[in-house]
């Protein structure tokens, strides 16, 4: 399997999150951008679309719902990943409606990660 | 009451203080309740431990939350143990809120603040890394490293500094200050104007009573111990300093300075003040742009008569795959260099097994900075004779020394290191600091890197667990016994069968270490996350697949591991800006762990094995554990409360006599009340030691000749054992589904086995202990070591004193601990009436290989 050209979008107010994803996926090959304020990755994300998205649930100002859903609205085709260290079924079903790749509890190891994204990359290929 | 009979209250042991009876389904409820509050506490510590490996993603948020959960459950389980024992360990709730207290100090980033005000670079521990700053921590790494020489010295902490921020008055401005840096857009006029202020205020800060005092003492010190005349070198090392980012050249440096006390104090001011200096904020917003807390220290060392001095990189930093390493060097002190006020002499050498100078380029040296030779101090440049200022600034052979320092501070920090150099006058190196080197990524770097690595040959991938994350490349060396860590070369990789606490012997030499079965949960990854050792455990057969002195490089991040040296994926290393180990959220994990996670406590039979000696969370749990198992053994014997009920006979084909107390599970609901057959035996780790107690041969029915000397000896010398109190009773094995607890006496010896086993290996664990026999000290000695010889072939970590043996083992899988636990009833059966055939040393290495060769009849031929 190939990851290059892959573009990943990380946005998490805690830099740590971008900064291990960062050097996680940047070494298997994939594109990834980074960002610690969510209207900025949307800001980044409406510039040119992304094939998978990380995102945080809770941030200060857009948190990870809407994030989800201004993502799916500008692009049906990426990928939205939610990670979260305060999952409750009621955010996983609203997150289900509004298309939600999926739901990850922090914290994860990565590999957990790796593997739903690569999940996430064969069924874009299926298609 | 007579009076004697309430003085005897006072001086019984603790085990013989009168208990009331209280029903047994309560005694037993309220010790499976001390078991799962333990459990539980010990869980979120080996569940913290891991995070640290990198595997994981968390945040502090995670680090917050899961210290909470910690606490309460320390605080169910001392509740326990005391409602189990009705209050005989209050004193616990004592012990524990120190501890509680300095876990929140990390939680809230203020473990900078409380501790010495001054402490030597050689007493600096981990614990104090928070006061000394990261240069002195790293120094102090060095200083303990007999390969390295550091100037000696002491640092100035950073609880002084939070002590002249309250004793001056400015605690309010430094605070505002802090908070405005955290915000996205600060005031910037308030920001500088607090800048000033503070940069002032800490320049002609007042010190507290007898700081000055203390610190002449230390200078006097220093001074008693150092080639004459003292000069100190006053230099920075904030909190951040030269962990995550560098901070090169950001604070302020004060050289050459006469040892009297005001003087360095004055010099250790404008060293603190500096933090507040203009390009150290600058520089610390870029890095740091969401703001948070640091405080700074200062190093007062040694200042070394520089014949040279220079930095040495152990990577080429503009050819990171070249496998060279660069020095650049002057004449004098090193600070003319790093300011680049003088032309340098330029050397690289190759870095391979034998270290060679392949490039050299010298540079006219005109002048050099060096002491003014005033008693005053200071430091100004001199002029260098006409006949010198052609010639290198180091001879070939320090070059090469340099060089291979430089390999081994590599090895020793796990990353290519930017180190400070300096060469005295009789040609002895010393090492000023050494800090990771951070390479800028170069543009074709990482997306090709998966091509590149299609080169080499993949060993293993997507195997085993990361218990430590990084990527190392070296040699292979096998590990099959511990004797073998005695060779270990410097920079080779460790393979082994099972994972060993041992390994900490090699771990500063070792580049990775890869074992065939292990958890991320065991004391060696925890020592491996310590060492920064990256650590791949479970990789199944990877003994078969390598050989001894061939390279590999392991990715203990991707999981892969590959024949020969993968530069590209070393390089790779080199250019990534982030070391995890140095990133503030597994820090502060890091800190906290070391508060709660160290085990002291480890045997009853010491001294200290009470409430009061107990120094960490895992202390208290361990005193827990240990004290809980023994009331119940102390209960099953009480024929005042439970006469004759508690204890159920077992029917076993030989002739062990033991009586099993089931508290849950451990026995089928069918049995019989008494006489109890091996068949009903529901409790998992007792069966597999009843199993090996069965194995056919292993268990001798003759009794052994014992000598009328030895019988004499055993009748003279067993009632002053320590553990007599123990000796009378039965054999009892407290057990549920899941535990083991087996106390028993054959002849004159004493054993306890206490195991847990279930399927989550993390909770798993053997607890072995052995002591006494009927025979001299001498033969009792020589069975303690086979028993020892035997314990570590099966790598348990074995401890002896005398006759006493305590080995202990654990995080295994179900299947291992059923081995493990079957081979030790053969080796209590095996060894049951040895000591009195431990005639020589000779006898015990027979008897250690026969029983590993599954020969357990040589006993009976010996007779």
């Amino acid at each position: 399997m190939s990851e290059t050209n892959m573009r990943l979008l990380v946005v998490d107010d805690e830099p740590i999150v971008g900064k291990r994803l960062k050097q996680v996926f940047g070494k298997i090959g994939f594109e990834i951008e980074t960002y610690t304020d969510s209207a900025t990755a949307l800001a980044a994300v409406a510039e040119k679309p992304f094939d998978i998205v990380v995102t945080d649930l809770k941030m200060e100002g857009i948190d990870g719902i809407e994030v989800l859903k201004r993502v799916r609205a500008m692009n049906p085709e990426t990928r939205v990943i939610i990670i979260t260290g305060y999952a409750s079924a009621d955010t996983a079903e609203l997150a289900q409606e509004h298309g939600v790749f999926a739901f990850l509890a922090k914290p994860f190891r990565l590999d957990e990660l790796k593997q739903v994204i690569y999940r996430a990359m064969e069924t874009d290929r299926a298609k | 009451m007579p009076l004697r009979d309430f003085l005897k209250g006072f001086s019984a042991p603790r085990w013989l203080t009168p208990k009331t009876c209280r029903p047994l389904p309560l005694v037993f409820s309220q010790f499976r309740e001390v078991l799962k509050a333990n459990n539980s506490a010990l869980e979120i510590i080996a569940d913290m431990g891991e995070k640290l490996s990198g595997e994981y993603l968390f945040d502090l948020r995670y680090v917050e939350s899961t210290v909470e959960e910690m606490i309460t459950a320390m605080r169910r389980a001392i509740d326990a143990i005391n409602i189990l024992t009705e209050d005989q360990f209050v004193a616990l709730n004592e012990v524990f809120t120190p501890m509680e207290t300095r876990v929140r100090a990390i939680l809230n980033k203020r473990d900078d603040r409380d501790g010495l005000s001054l402490l030597w670079l050689a007493e600096v521990e981990t614990r104090h890394w928070p006061l000394v700053g990261g240069k002195a921590a790293h120094l102090s790494e060095l200083l303990h490293n007999p390969k390295v020489r550091v100037p000696e010295g002491f640092v100035i902490t950073a609880s002084l500094f939070h002590e002249l921020l309250d004793l001056n008055g400015i605690r309010p401005e430094f605070d505002r200050f802090e908070q405005l840096l955290s915000e996205h857009l600060p005031d910037e006029e308030a920001l500088e104007a607090l800048r000033l202020l503070l940069h002032e205020k800490v320049l002609h800060a007042v010190p507290p009573a007898g700081f000055l005092a203390a610190l002449s003492d230390s200078l006097k010190k220093l001074g008693e111990s150092c080639p004459s005349p003292l000069f100190l070198a006053v230099r920075s090392s904030a909190q951040e300093e030269d962990m995550d980012f560098s901070f090169a050249g950001q604070f302020h440096s004060v050289l050459q300075v006469p040892p009297q006390a005001e003087t360095v104090y004055y010099a250790y001011l404008q060293v603190a003040a500096s933090l507040f200096g203009a390009k150290a904020i600058l520089y610390r917003r870029q890095v740091f742009p969401e703001g948070g807390t640091m405080s700074i220290a200062a190093c007062c060392q040694r200042m070394i008569m520089a014949q040279a001095s220079g930095i040495i990189y152990s990577v080429d930093p503009m050819e990171p795959g070249s496998q060279s390493m660069v020095v650049v060097g002057a004449l004098g002190q090193g600070q003319a260099v790093v300011e680049g006020q003088v032309p340098t002499d330029f050397f690289r050498i190759s870095k391979g097994e034998v270290v060679q100078v392949l490039e050299r380029v010298i540079a006219a040296k005109h002048e050099a900075l060096l002491p003014t030779g005033d008693a005053d101090g200071g430091l100004e440049m001199h002029a260098i004779p006409e006949a010198q200022v052609e010639a290198p600034c180091l001879e070939d052979h320090i070059l090469l020394e340099l060089g291979g320092l430089a390999l081994h501070l590599e090895t020793f920090f796990k990353r290519p290191q930017d180190i400070e150099w300096t060469l005295d006058p009789q040609g002895i190196l010393y090492i000023l600091q050494s800090r990771p080197l951070l390479i800028t990524e170069s543009a074709q770097g990482a997306p090709r890197l998966s091509e590149k690595l299609e080169g080499y040959e993949l060993i293993a991938a997507d195997v085993g667990r990361v218990a430590q994350q990084g990527i190392g490349a070296g040699p292979v060396y096998w590990v099959e016994t511990l004797a073998d860590l005695k060779d270990f070369p410097e920079g080779a990789v460790l393979i082994s069968h099972r994972d060993s606490s041992q390994f900490v012997q090699v771990m500063q030499r070792a580049a990775a270490i890869v074992t065939e079965v292990g958890t991320p949960a065991s004391h060696m990854a925890t020592l491996c996350r310590e060492f920064r050792v990256p650590c791949l455990v479970g990789v199944p057969d990877i003994m078969s697949k390598v050989t001894p002195g061939e390279e590999i490089t392991v990715d203990a991040e991707d999981r892969r591991i590959y024949r020969g040296r993968a530069v590209e994926l070393l390089t790779y290393q080199a250019t990534t800006t982030m070391d995890l180990n140095m990133a503030p959220e597994f820090r502060m994990l890091r800190r906290i762990l070391r508060e709660v996670s160290r085990l002291n406590l480890v045997d009853p039979l010491m001294q200290d094995f009470k409430p009061e000696g107990c120094k960490t969370f895992h202390d208290v749990l361990r005193f827990i554990h240990e004290t809980a198992v023994l009331h119940l053994v102390d209960l099953g014997r009480d024929d005042h409360c439970f006469p004759g009920g508690l204890a159920r006979r077992l029917d076993l084909p030989i002739q062990a006599g033991i009586l099993a107390i089931d508290i849950g599970g451990g026995i089928a609901p069918d049995a019989p009340r008494d006489q109890i057959p091996f068949s009903a035996i529901r409790s998992i780790p007792f069966r597999a030691i009843l199993q090996g107690m069965l194995f056919p041969g292993a268990w001798h029915q003759e009794t052994m000749p014992v000598s009328f000397r030895d019988m004499m000896h055993s009748m003279m010398t067993t009632p002053q054992d320590t553990l007599s109190g123990q000796y009378t009773g039965h054999n009892i094995a407290i057990i549920s589904e899941t535990y083991v607890n087996l106390c028993f006496r054959f002849g004159y010896h004493f054993n306890i086995i206490d195991a847990f086993c279930h399927d989550v290996e993390r909770d798993n664990h053997i607890y072995f202990r052995f002591l006494g026999g009927a025979t001299d000290i001498a033969k009792r000695s020589r069975r303690a070591t086979l028993i020892a010889t035997i314990l570590e072939a099966f790598d348990f970590s074995v401890k002896t004193r005398g006759d006493l043996v305590i080995a202990r083992t654990g995080n295994l899988v179900q299947s291992e601990m059923e081995r493990t636990l079957d081979i030790l009833g053969r080796l209590i059966g095996f060894t049951r009436q040895l000591d009195v055939q431990m005639t020589d040393d000779q006898v015990v290495a027979r008897y250690a290989e026969a029983f590993l060769m599954g020969d357990y009849g040589v006993v009976a031929e010996k007779r």
